[in-house]
Parts: C-alpha cells; sequence; structure tokens
C-alpha cells in the first residue's frame, strides 16, 4: 500500500470518517473540519504506523493528505 | 416569580425513550429493573439497575463525536434533540446568543474516564485519549449541546448529588423570569451503571441487595423497604416565556411555576430526621408559585427506600399539608425505572406533566404494606386523578432539598 493510501487508512479508522470525505489538495481543517484534539490524535496514530517521529506543527502546516503523506514519504526515506 | 412554559419533552430511560414510549411503560406500572449485563457486576452487593441497552437506535449522533463523549453526554443529546423535536424549534432559527442550557448531573462520565484512567495506569500517559480531559466532568453534556446546536447563551450545570436537575430547572426559571434568555435547554443526566461508579453507589450503602428479584427490590415507603436501586438516563425539556410560546403557537406542556431550595446541615451523608428543613423547602415553593397546599393534586415524591429518608420525607409533608396530606395522591414512579441520581428530578418533573395531562398518577411499585398509614399512595398500578398542580420533591446526599411545583398545560 503506498504512503498516500495508508495515511488516508489510519485517519479514516482513527476519525470515524468515510475514506472519501478526506480529499487529497484539500486541509483536513477544511474537509472534515478536524479539532485541535483530533489533530494530536491523528499525529500519535501516524507516528505508530509509519515509525517516524511527527509534530502537530508539521502536520498542521501541510494538513492536506498530500502534504502529510509527502512529509512521512520524506522521514521515511532519511 | 412567573410561570414558565414547557414546550417540548426529551426522555431517554430504561423505560423508554421518547415521551410516548415512556409514558405507554410508565402507566401501565412495568418495571425495568434487572440484572446488570453491561460488565460483571456480580461480586458488588447490590448488582441490580435501570439499564438502557438501545440508545444507539435511537441517536443521531456520529460514530466520529461518539468515541470522544461519555454515555452521559450522549443521553443529553438524544434527549435535547427530541424535546426540541417535541417543541417543534429548528435551532437554527433562533438567537444563539439568548438561548441557554441548565443541566444537572450528579457524579460525572466515569464510562469514559475509568477505561482512559485504567489505560493510563498499564500504557503510560500516551495511552489515553486526549478526550478524556473533556470528556468525563459534569459539565461536559452542557459543552457538548452548545457545541453541537451552536448555543451561545448564559449556560450552567448544577451539581447538587440527586436534587442537581431539580435545582438547574429551579435556576433556569429564575433566568427565563428576567427575561435574559429567550428559550432554555434544561434538565439532567446520569450514567452510574460503571463498575466504578457503580462501586461508589455501593460504598454509600444505601443501594437494595435484592438481586435475586430486580424488580421487586426498589420498595419506597414500604415497611420490607432495604434501599434504592440506580437507573441511567436523561430528562430534557425546552423552556421558555408564556408570551413566547403563545406567540408562536406552541403546545404548552405545562408551567414551572414554583421553585424552593434549603439544605439540612446536620451531616455529610444523612439528612435530618425531622424534615423541617424539607418543609420549608416545600413551602418556599408553594410560595412562589402562589399556591395554596389545598390546590396541589398529585405529589412525586422522592422516595430513597432508606427508612430515615422516607420517614423524614412524609414528616415535612405532614408539617406542609396537615392532615390534608391523607387526600392527595402520592406516588413514586421512579421505583420502575431506578434512581436516576442527578437526573432524577428532571424525570420526576416529566413523569408529573404527563401525569396531569393524561389525568392518570402512575403507581409506587412494591409499596405492598406501607410502613407509614393514612396516606393515599398510589400503588400497584395508575390511578386515574384530575391534577391541575403537582409538587415534586428532590433530595441529595447531606440533606439538601429542591421542591418544584408544576402545573398543567394548555393542550
Amino acid at each position: 500500500m503506498d504512503t498516500k493510501a495508508k495515511v488516508k487508512e489510519v485517519l479514516s479508522s482513527l476519525l470515524k470518517v468515510k475514506l472519501e470525505e478526506l480529499k487529497d489538495e484539500v486541509s483536513l481543517q477544511d474537509s472534515i473540519g478536524v479539532d485541535s484534539t483530533e489533530m494530536v490524535e491523528s499525529v500519535i496514530a501516524l507516528e505508530k504506523s509509519f515509525g517516524v517521529k511527527l509534530s502537530p506543527k508539521e502536520i498542521t502546516k501541510s494538513s492536506t493528505i498530500n502534504g502529510i503523506a509527502d512529509n512521512i514519504q520524506s522521514k521515511l526515506a532519511k | 416569580m412567573e410561570k414558565i412554559a414547557i414546550t417540548g419533552i426529551g426522555v431517554v430511560s430504561p423505560s423508554g425513550i421518547g415521551k410516548r414510549q415512556f409514558w405507554a411503560n410508565i402507566k401501565s406500572g412495568r418495571s425495568f429493573i434487572k440484572k446488570i449485563t453491561r460488565f460483571d457486576a456480580s461480586l458488588y452487593p447490590s448488582h441490580i439497575a435501570g439499564q438502557i441497552d438501545d440508545l444507539e437506535k435511537y441517536s443521531h449522533i456520529s460514530e466520529r463525536l461518539l468515541k470522544k463523549i461519555d454515555a452521559f453526554s450522549h443521553m443529553a443529546l438524544v434527549a435535547s434533540e427530541t424535546a426540541l423535536q417535541d417543541a417543534g424549534i429548528d435551532i437554527k432559527n433562533e438567537d444563539p446568543n439568548l438561548v441557554g442550557i441548565f443541566l444537572g448531573n450528579a457524579i460525572g462520565g466515569w464510562l469514559y474516564a475509568e477505561t482512559e484512567l485504567r489505560d493510563l495506569y498499564l500504557e503510560g500517559r500516551e495511552g489515553v485519549s486526549p478526550y478524556m480531559a473533556s470528556a468525563w466532568f459534569p459539565a461536559a453534556p452542557q459543552g457538548q449541546v452548545s457545541i453541537y446546536y451552536g448555543i451561545k447563551g448564559f449556560s450552567k450545570t448544577v451539581v447538587s448529588d440527586r436534587a442537581s436537575s431539580s435545582m438547574a430547572l429551579g435556576y433556569a426559571r429564575k433566568v427565563l423570569d428576567k427575561n435574559k434568555l429567550n428559550m432554555i435547554i434544561a434538565g439532567g443526566m446520569e450514567a452510574p451503571v460503571t463498575p466504578y461508579a457503580l462501586l461508589c453507589c455501593n460504598t454509600y450503602g444505601a443501594l437494595s441487595k435484592n438481586n435475586d428479584d430486580p424488580q421487586s427490590a426498589y420498595r419506597p415507603f414500604d415497611k420490607k423497604r432495604s434501599g434504592f436501586v440506580i437507573g441511567e438516563g436523561a430528562g430534557i425539556v425546552v423552556m421558555e416565556s408564556i408570551q413566547r410560546a403563545r406567540k408562536r403557537g406552541a403546545n404548552i406542556l405545562g408551567y414551572i411555576s414554583g421553585y424552593g431550595t434549603s439544605c439540612d446541615g446536620v451531616d455529610r451523608i444523612n439528612c435530618a430526621s425531622d424534615g423541617k428543613e424539607l418543609a420549608r423547602a416545600i413551602n418556599m415553593a408553594l410560595t412562589d408559585a402562589r399556591v395554596k397546599p389545598q390546590d396541589i393534586g398529585y405529589i412525586s415524591l422522592d422516595g430513597l427506600a432508606v427508612e430515615l429518608w422516607d420517614d423524614s420525607e412524609i414528616r415535612a409533608l405532614k408539617l406542609v399539608f396537615g392532615d390534608a396530606l391523607k387526600d392527595i395522591p402520592l406516588s413514586c414512579p421512579k421505583s420502575m425505572f431506578g434512581n436516576l441520581l442527578g437526573a432524577s428530578g428532571a424525570l420526576d418533573m416529566i413523569t408529573a406533566l404527563l401525569t396531569m395531562e393524561n389525568n392518570l398518577v402512575p403507581p409506587t411499585l412494591n409499596l405492598d404494606t406501607p410502613a407509614l398509614n393514612g396516606l393515599n399512595y398510589v400503588r400497584g398500578q395508575a390511578k386515574e386523578y384530575k391534577v391541575n398542580k403537582s409538587l415534586i420533591i428532590s433530595r441529595g446526599r447531606g440533606g439538601i432539598n429542591s421542591v418544584l411545583v408544576v402545573e398543567k398545560g394548555e393542550k
């Protein structure tokens, strides 16, 4: 499974939203109205799933699915 | 102080969800007390309760929100939605600054809290849900209802043991009387059927241990009483001024016309045995409502099924009503579904409204041999009475007294 698909799956399962609600190019705030606690929760879940260290700040900055996946991908490549 | 109209009722209870189902079961005198099945409670001295098993079936709340809130908030959200629908109110058409929320709760959201505390000790701090902090505390349902509907007016959660929701209703009436708000969503919710909450209730020492016969365990005012049985649920109403209710053509289901409260101040757990402070609260409520004792057609009893509490309650009523008490129908319908602690007063008030609407006083179950004779208990089955004004008594640990007078609506 590619990084983007896995990010979507983790977030969909965690936040109890449908996969199609998570848009590649729209921020999580704008697509599903994610709140700050959900953002923290998402960071923890993504860290666990991918084995990388993320910060809420980074994820908030790049909070589209594509942005999050790219961020994780670049950390995995290091 | 003016009367305040009640225009919508929302019920989530072991006896039914929604006022029709609730009333159908209440008037038929069916018990909904049973052995707890949510978790293995068999080692608790008291392991029976009024438990709600089908809330999801009636719920409009998303899974996404459900994982952030405790069951007591869920119950409050379902009861609020039902009450608003019953009142014919679309909150989007209201000025959010002029809508308030007044709720009562005694113990908080323990199902959520104890699960997360377990995880804290097993997995460390990262094992705890970030929603823990906002899910468990007693004012959480007020917050969730306000977020759900975008309500922004003056709101309050009252924590006053079993008298909490009665006090919330009395407080809400005062606020509406001052014209500070257009309408208030008021009542209470409680979810004590959880391992830790049940343990605390057991430690209190006033629960019935008659686990072998759950339906006959809760027997207020009976010679063979052995304590009360807990229940879970929510009772929420829509309150607004009479002028506003009439102007919008609302169905006025009843009025809150009087409120009185006092404290016994004698013990950290028990009430006073003389009933004097409860009598003072009753008199306050009657004076506030501008009604005489003889105008009261039904008295809803607190009925803890503990000798001290039951006897002092009757003593207080005798101090206020004198000989006339023997003619007034008395009942404790919560014997059918359990004592909803902080939500009990709201459920009792809703039951009283339905009693007046249907001219039918629901029964006290298991009151086979009254401990005190010469009183007009309605027991076993419902009895027809034309009731225009009701008195509702709520009491909490340490001798908290809260009394409401409610009047029949215009239907």
